[in-house]
């Protein structure tokens, strides 16, 4: 009984991947294994040179906490932060000063235009508006790889434009690696490379 | 980043009101019984801490062995205070003391009884004593003088007076003499040892009992100053046999004892210290305890079993980057803030209730917050709280793995969880039904006692200390008393019947075992005592009513005929150095001093030269208060000048209770306190069930269950639960009840009632409490729970 198998990758820094393939394939079991939240039983991981499956715990969390942003199907904010309080708390986690928090946020806010919705709640928020609070969370530690499940998943077509649109002008302008795992093809043609998986292995 | 927890800590108290609510609540009460029990020890601890001198200041005890039972007394010789400050090294200063006296003062036709004592003039440097007027060297430089309080200053001379020169004043003294106010202290704080108004020199008190010159009568207490750089042992080595050195036979040991432990230890058996006091500043100390434990015990369960709503966020936040280590601090940090806004509600809490808690317990607690021990002790209760009520959750929080919580996978394997917070119920449930058991058998207890056959009649029964005219008139009052037609007799005594005080180990009788002493209480009565008293004679006669016949003729109790142990016991004769008695009357026992205890022997004299109480018996059936007023009358035209003060015995008999009536009060108190908390968190587990279940109860009900079926369902988990408590309680309650039980010589049994009415309480209670909320979801609309899915 397996997850994932037999699957070898290598994806170079600057790239932008699409994971297809139907429900149950193991899509996002790949995404999780990739952003050092699940294990695996045999073979290697090397992330930016370093071999993930030697690392201690604590080293591998320091590593995807740094370098790593996940941005989520179900957006999972906090709903008792403010918008505010959502893109600042990986900055929190990393012992960042507050004065510099502070001009942090204030640059991801200004550059999403949503500065003016930094105190409301997440509930106040339309589904687009809370993905965009999700990608912006997921950028504001500067990570060097994103891995987005199904990030249009729930939103409307226009909604999912506008975050796919986003993706783009990241990857191609500030040089975000992105990993995405998708059912949409339209999705996917925004990558640069496609990778089908069925049934845990990769589709020739 | 501690801002961010407190923004986080307070939305979601807010966001869950409800639970929110019960929680605090909960601790709020369990801080607040804390934070009373709290006042009420550290007013017992601080003792005579009016005495910075305290740790050299001793009481002497005085040790006198009878038939192999060593009997600890507060009484020594009168010469023994003057002499051990002459002769012994260690000792720096003494002081003789009265044991408390009550007198009759009066200014200007206002009489009052007042409280004190007569001293020796180095009583009143020993116990720096705070003189707002006159001074401690020159009080008593005359002898007819007064040391009086602000307070019995107040009561004579008008409250707004007393800072006038109330020095070189008089008051009359027992409408005889003129007594002159030397000096007036400030009143000493309720929790001191010594409880006065005033003071008066000690050899007014010498001149009128020449007794008090033998070495071999014990009939003062003596106070002691001891030199800082002695050792106290040493001075004991050389007290032991000292009396015994002065005048040979009077065999009593003398030992000084500090004041640090007066308070809390001051109880010998045998001669051997016991714990005293102590044992309930321990007992209530724990209750404290308890009650907090289960206030916190809450606040675990409701925190955990809520963690399903906080799982996603904490998958979240390790996702984000947080580690363990910050996830926790954040959960304890909730914690604690929860238990500050606990700790506020609990000052208030405090505040409110104090007045009645200060009736209850007999002292002047003040919450005085702002004194830096009690802001600190509050401050570190919480946090130490709140750490250790935040921890479990705090961990079983943390542990969540973020990839299960984020795709939705439910907490099914709440399996330890489920079982931790089972068992924290059943202690809770125990705890309060333990408590409840001990309620009741207090309760019983006192009732038992309080009903038990003295030997005598103690309803009806009035007595008054002897003033002025009333012993020389007496024959003339009692006739007067019984013309009345509310009095059916009357007799003088030494004592009053419930605390007999005078006892000598010097008779002897023919056949006695020569090496044991007997301990025999004496007691001289006019001779209508026995009748007066409702006693029963056994054998042969009362005494004659001419009071005068019976010089040499006793009246023994059937505790002492049985030592004396002879076939004819009327007849024979008991002798007190040359005088003999001849013993002609045998009554049965009554109980007197200690309540529980058997009837010790006794001897009865016609001798009514040492009287100092007159009782009263009213004729059954009479009005009360029609009764006293007639009384007072006569009282009043045969011995004007002094107020009546009486008192009635059954009402004295209850007074001795008064420790285990106020233990039977607190236990009831924290019985309900406790399962209060117990069912507030019951309350909330149930709810939280319910919840949890919205939708089997949705799908139970389309498949046709009725209410009935639903809220047994619901309930039947938790019924288990206080039935297991049940189990374990009863055990445990009865071990701690028989063990207290035992102490008492006159006891109850424990009877099987108490359990089985103690368990359906708290079942009850309990079902009531979760049925509320099982009722409330089995009649919810299935659809909307079905839907929600």
């Amino acid at each position: 009984m397996f997850l994932l198998k037999d699957i070898n990758l290598t994806i170079k820094q600057g790239e932008f991947v699409s994971i297809m393939g139907p429900s149950g394939s193991g899509k996002s079991t790949l995404l999780n294994v990739v952003g050092l939240l699940d294990d695996f039983n045999e073979g290697e991981y090397h992330f930016i040179g370093q071999p993930v499956h030697q690392l201690k715990e604590k080293h591998r969390a320091q590593l995807y906490k740094s370098h790593i942003g996940f941005v989520f199907q179900a957006y999972h904010l906090i709903d008792e932060l403010t918008v505010y309080e959502n893109i600042e708390t990986p900055l929190l986690y990393q012992n960042v000063k507050s004065s510099e928090r502070q001009a942090i946020v204030a640059d991801i806010l200004d550059r999403f235009n949503i500065v003016g919705k930094k105190d409301l709640f997440p509930a106040q928020l339309s589904g687009g508006q809370q993905q965009l609070v999700g990608v912006a969370r997921a950028l504001v530690a500067k990570p060097k790889l994103i891995l987005a499940d199904e990030p249009t998943g729930n939103l409307n077509t226009k909604q999912g434009t506008e975050i796919m649109e986003l993706f783009k002008q990241l990857n191609e302008e500030d040089g975000v690696t992105i990993i995405q795992a998708t059912h949409s093809e339209k999705n996917a043609a925004y990558g640069s490379k496609i990778i089908n998986l069925l049934d845990g292995r990769v589709e020739k | 980043m501690i801002r961010n927890y407190f923004k986080i800590a307070f939305r979601i108290l807010w966001k869950n009101k409800g639970y929110g609510f019960l929680n605090i609540f909960g601790l709020a009460i369990g801080i607040a019984c804390t934070g009373l029990i709290f006042l009420w020890v550290e007013d017992e601890f601080t003792f005579n801490h009016y005495f910075s001198n305290r740790d050299n200041l001793y009481k002497v005890k005085d040790r006198q062995t009878y038939d192999g039972t060593t009997y600890t007394f507060d009484a020594t010789p009168g010469p023994f205070a003057p002499s051990i400050k002459s002769e012994i090294p260690g000792i720096q200063n003494s002081a003789r003391s009265t044991w408390g006296n009550s007198v009759l003062f009066s200014l200007n036709d206002k009489p009052i009884y007042e409280q004190g004592f007569y001293v020796d003039p180095s009583f009143l440097t020993m116990f720096e004593l705070q003189f707002v007027q006159g001074n401690a060297q020159n009080a008593f430089n005359q002898i007819h003088t007064l040391v009086i309080t602000e307070s019995m200053a107040g009561r004579f001379f008008g409250v707004a007076n007393i800072r006038e020169n109330l020095v070189g004043r008089t008051l009359k003294v027992d409408n005889k003499e003129d007594y002159t106010i030397s000096g007036v202290i400030k009143d000493l704080p309720k929790n001191v040892s010594f409880r006065f108004n005033w003071l008066s020199p000690f050899k007014i008190y010498e001149d009128h009992n020449k007794w008090l010159q033998s070495w071999g009568n014990n009939g003062v207490v003596t106070y002691v100053e001891k030199n800082p750089g002695t050792n106290a042992e040493s001075i004991n080595k050389t007290l032991y046999n000292y009396v015994e050195g002065k005048q040979k036979g009077a065999t009593a040991k003398m030992s000084i004892y500090p004041m640090n432990r007066w308070r809390m230890y001051d109880s010998f058996d045998n001669g051997k210290e016991i714990p005293g006091r102590i044992r309930f500043v321990n007992l209530f100390s724990l209750i404290a305890w308890i009650i907090l434990i289960i206030a916190c015990i809450n606040f675990m369960n409701l925190s955990t079993a809520r963690s399903e709503q906080r799982a996603k966020e904490v998958g979240i936040r390790k996702v984000l980057g947080a580690g363990k280590q910050k996830l926790i601090r954040q959960f304890i940090g909730e914690s604690i803030i929860t238990l500050l806004v606990a700790a506020f509600f609990a000052v208030i809490i405090i505040y409110i209730s104090l007045p009645a808690f200060n009736i209850l317990v007999e002292k002047q607690l003040a919450v005085n917050i702002s004194q830096p021990v009690h802001l600190f002790v509050l401050l570190v209760l919480t946090l130490v709280c709140g750490i250790i009520a935040g921890s479990y959750p705090a961990f079983y929080l943390s542990s969540f793995k973020p990839v299960s919580v984020l795709k939705g996978i439910k907490l099914v394997k709440s399996g330890n969880a489920g079982i931790i917070r089972k068992g924290l119920v059943v202690l809770q449930f125990s705890v309060s039904i333990i408590l409840i058991i001990a309620t009741l058998i207090i309760y019983k207890q006192i009732a038992y006692v309080k009903e038990r056959d003295l030997g005598y009649n103690k309803n009806n029964l009035v007595f008054m200390y002897l003033q002025g005219n009333l012993k020389e008139h007496y024959r003339v009052i009692k006739n007067d008393l019984q013309s009345t037609g509310f009095v059916q007799n009357a007799t003088l005594s030494n004592d009053q019947v419930l605390q007999l005080g005078s006892n000598t180990g010097d008779f002897v009788w023919e056949g006695k075992d020569p090496s044991k002493q007997v301990l025999i209480t004496v007691e001289g009565v006019s001779p209508e005592y026995t009748s007066t008293m409702g006693m029963h004679l056994n054998y042969g006669r009362d005494f004659y009513p001419d009071g005068k016949s019976d010089s040499t003729n006793v009246i023994i109790n059937e505790s002492l005929s049985r030592i004396i142990n002879k076939k004819n016991v009327l007849g024979s004769t008991i002798s007190q150095g040359d005088t003999r008695y001849t013993i002609v009357g045998v009554i049965n026992d009554f109980v007197y001093n200690n309540m529980y205890g058997p009837a010790a022997p006794l001897i009865l004299f016609s001798n009514q030269s040492n009287c100092n109480v007159l009782s009263i018996r009213l004729k059954p059936g009479v009005q009360i208060p029609a009764a006293l007023s007639n009384i007072k009358t006569m009282i009043k035209k045969n011995n004007p000048g002094y107020p009546f003060d009486y008192n009635f015995v059954d009402q004295q008999f209850d007074q001795l209770f008064k420790t285990e009536t106020l233990i039977g009060e607190l236990a009831g108190i924290f019985s309900v306190l406790a399962i209060f908390i117990s069912c507030l968190g019951l309350f909330g587990l149930a709810a939280y069930t319910a919840e949890r279940r919205t939708k089997e109860i949705g799908i139970r009900k389309v498949l046709g269950a009725g209410l009935g079926k639903l809220t047994t369902l619901l309930s039947i988990d938790f019924l288990k639960l206080v039935f297991l408590s049940c189990i374990i309680a009863f055990p445990v309650a009865w071990w701690i009840m028989h063990n207290w039980l035992h102490d008492f010589e006159y006891r109850i049994q424990i009877s099987l009632w108490i359990f089985v009415a103690a368990g359906l309480l708290a079942i009850g209670i309990a079902l009531i409490t979760v049925s509320f909320q099982a009722i409330k979801a089995a009649i919810a609309n299935p659809v909307k729970s079905l839907r929600s899915e």
